[in-house]
């Protein structure tokens, strides 16, 4: 049978610096595959993908609950603090506790709603182009990258003083509880560090917004729980989130969209000299590349897709880049088009669970980039820069991206 | 409501379902998880016009037909 001769090692290093390829190849033999060594179903079909994100009836976002199920007593009491605030986020709940959340937060992270944060935006673009100019050659991930979204998140939160470099420095701990180092042996310990630095963190901010409620959004959470529509634990919870998945995935979004510039120098040549394309260049750059590679659904019941009939309890890898390069869905899926319209890509997913920050994330880049067009020339690689990537199944993340920064000579 | 067309964008619309939960009269979920109008005249213009905000796409329009007026996405948003 052809499926043996897939590999089914989701971490393999030529799967990490190109999924793209391996995502291909797993498309082309079955959009709908068994991985054997993962124990679970791979979907890399753009009409498979959109099928199972959009129908939350069968498919489970209830993660914390399945894994619960998987482990022995002790062991979950080993994760407990994790637990505690990972079963609460929105992310990983079904309805009818997903919906009330989401219909609260909804209304603060609307397209409209987030056009107020652009100014503030392009105000930290620029005063870190000015710094990225000075120094000419930069990794861009750290000096350019990372600088808006950590910003702007703390501002919406109502916390601009918080130290940002702890709660990377947690929020990494916290990351290596999934299977990113599923080598280390004290993961779980390191994760439950993580998690308690930063609820300890947060809490007395929390308690601070309730004495003194600002027009922030942990300020609004609060009223929600005194209405009595959502609990002291989702609070802390959705703090958590927020501050957790607020930065990183937008960060390596800027920086992956600017690789494919630094590969495709002729759409930065028509980026530049049309500059109306913003909008849709950074869809194309969330199709072509995005930050979040994958997520993960589980069989409520069993349910047919396409030919494959998926079995209740089955656990299934939903492959967002494999379906934005389908070629079923997309013309010429590998090459980059900033002109790329319709472009009903899956970066943010599809259903529901659809990205809560997807507007403030399309702001976040657009801003980004039409700060670099219109300051800088096409990045250039620092010769005999080796490009690595996190090892990740999620996440679509460059360690470092050494570049020369030229200004733009009009 | 006289004059008003609501209308999806299939192109762009993900299936969020905010809409339907935002406003259960007006729309629900057709065969392929994406969202349809299935009442125009199951809300005000108000709560039409608030709905149409939270959809995470702009897929949702909201028109005056007498004036040609668009109600809903400010250009700005559209892309
Ligand atoms: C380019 C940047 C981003 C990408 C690619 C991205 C991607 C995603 C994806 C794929 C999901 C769905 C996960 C699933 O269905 O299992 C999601 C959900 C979510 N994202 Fe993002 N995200 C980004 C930025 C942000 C930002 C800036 C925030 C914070 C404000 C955020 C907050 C959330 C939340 C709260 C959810 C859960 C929504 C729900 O369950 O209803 N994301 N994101
Ligand atoms: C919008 C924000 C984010 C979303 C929607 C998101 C979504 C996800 C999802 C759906 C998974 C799969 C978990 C599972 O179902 O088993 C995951 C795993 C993971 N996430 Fe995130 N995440 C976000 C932010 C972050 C941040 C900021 C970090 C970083 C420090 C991070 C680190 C990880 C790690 C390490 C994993 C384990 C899986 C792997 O990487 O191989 N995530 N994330
Ligand atoms: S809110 Fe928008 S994306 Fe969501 S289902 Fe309605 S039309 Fe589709």
């Amino acid at each position: 049978m052809e499926t043996i001769s897939l590999n089914d090692d989701l971490m393999a290093p030529n799967v990490i610096s190109d999924p793209h390829g391996y995502y291909r190849t797993l498309r082309e033999a079955e959009p709908i595959h068994w991985n054997a060594r993962w124990g679970g179903w791979v979907l890399t079909g753009y009409n498979e993908v959109v099928e199972v994100l959009r129908d939350s009836l069968n498919f489970s976002s209830d993660r914390m609950g399945f894994l619960a199920q998987e482990l022995t007593q002790e062991e979950q009491e080993s994760i407990a603090p994790i637990f505690k605030i990972l079963s609460y986020w929105m992310v990983f709940r079904d309805p009818p506790e997903h919906t009330a959340l989401r219909m609260l937060l909804n209304k603060h992270f609307t397209p409209i709603a987030i056009e107020r944060y652009r100014p503030m935006v392009r105000k930290i673009v620029q005063k870190t182009l000015d710094k990225v100019l000075s120094k000419g050659k930069i990794d861009f991930v750290k000096d350019f990258a990372y600088e808006v979204p950590m910003t702007v998140i703390l501002e919406l939160i109502g916390a601009p003083d918080l130290d940002t470099e702890k709660i990377k420095e947690w929020s990494e701990k916290l990351g290596v509880f999934f299977f990113i180092k599923a080598d280390e042996p004290r993961r779980r310990e390191i994760a439950c560090e993580g998690i308690n630095a930063l609820v300890d963190y947060i809490t007395p901010l929390i308690e601070q917004k309730r004495e003194r409620p600002g027009i922030d959004l942990i300020s609004l959470l609060l009223s929600a729980e005194e209405a009595g529509s959502i609990t002291a634990n989702d609070v802390l919870a959705t703090c958590v989130l927020l501050v957790f998945g607020g930065h990183e995935t937008t960060m390596n979004l800027i920086a992956n969209g600017t690789m494919a510039f630094i590969n495709h120098p002729d759409q930065w040549d028509k980026f530049q000299k049309n500059p109306d394309l913003l909008k849709k260049a950074v869809e194309e750059l969330l199709r072509y590349d995005g930050s979040v590679k994958s997520t993960v659904r589980w069989a409520k019941e069993d349910t047919q897709v396409g030919n494959t009939l998926i079995k209740k309890g089955d656990r299934i890898l939903v492959s967002l880049s494999g379906a934005n390069r389908d070629p079923q869905q997309f013309t010429d899926p590998d090459g980059l088009n900033i002109e790329r319209n319709p472009n009903l890509h899956v970066a943010f997913a599809h259903g529901i669970h659809v990205c809560l920050g997807a507007s403030l994330a399309r702001m976040e880049v657009e801003e980004a980039f039409a700060g670099l067009i219109s300051r800088i020339q096409c990045p250039e690689l620092v010769e005999g820069a080796q490009l690595e990537y996190y090892p990740s199944v999620v996440h679509r993340a460059i360690k470092e991206l050494p570049v020369y920064i030229k200004p733009l000579i009009k | 409501m006289e004059n008003i067309k609501v209308s999806v964008d299939l192109n762009k619309c993900v299936g969020s379902q905010l809409c339907i939960m935002f406003s259960p009269t007006v729309f629900e979920r057709d065969g392929n998880g994406q969202s349809k109008i299935v009442n125009r005249n199951g809300a005000n213009l108000a709560e039409m016009l608030s709905t149409a905000e939270q959809c995470p796409q702009c897929a949702i329009k909201v028109e005056n037909t007498q004036t040609g007026e668009v109600l809903f996405p400010p250009p700005e948003l559209a892309f």
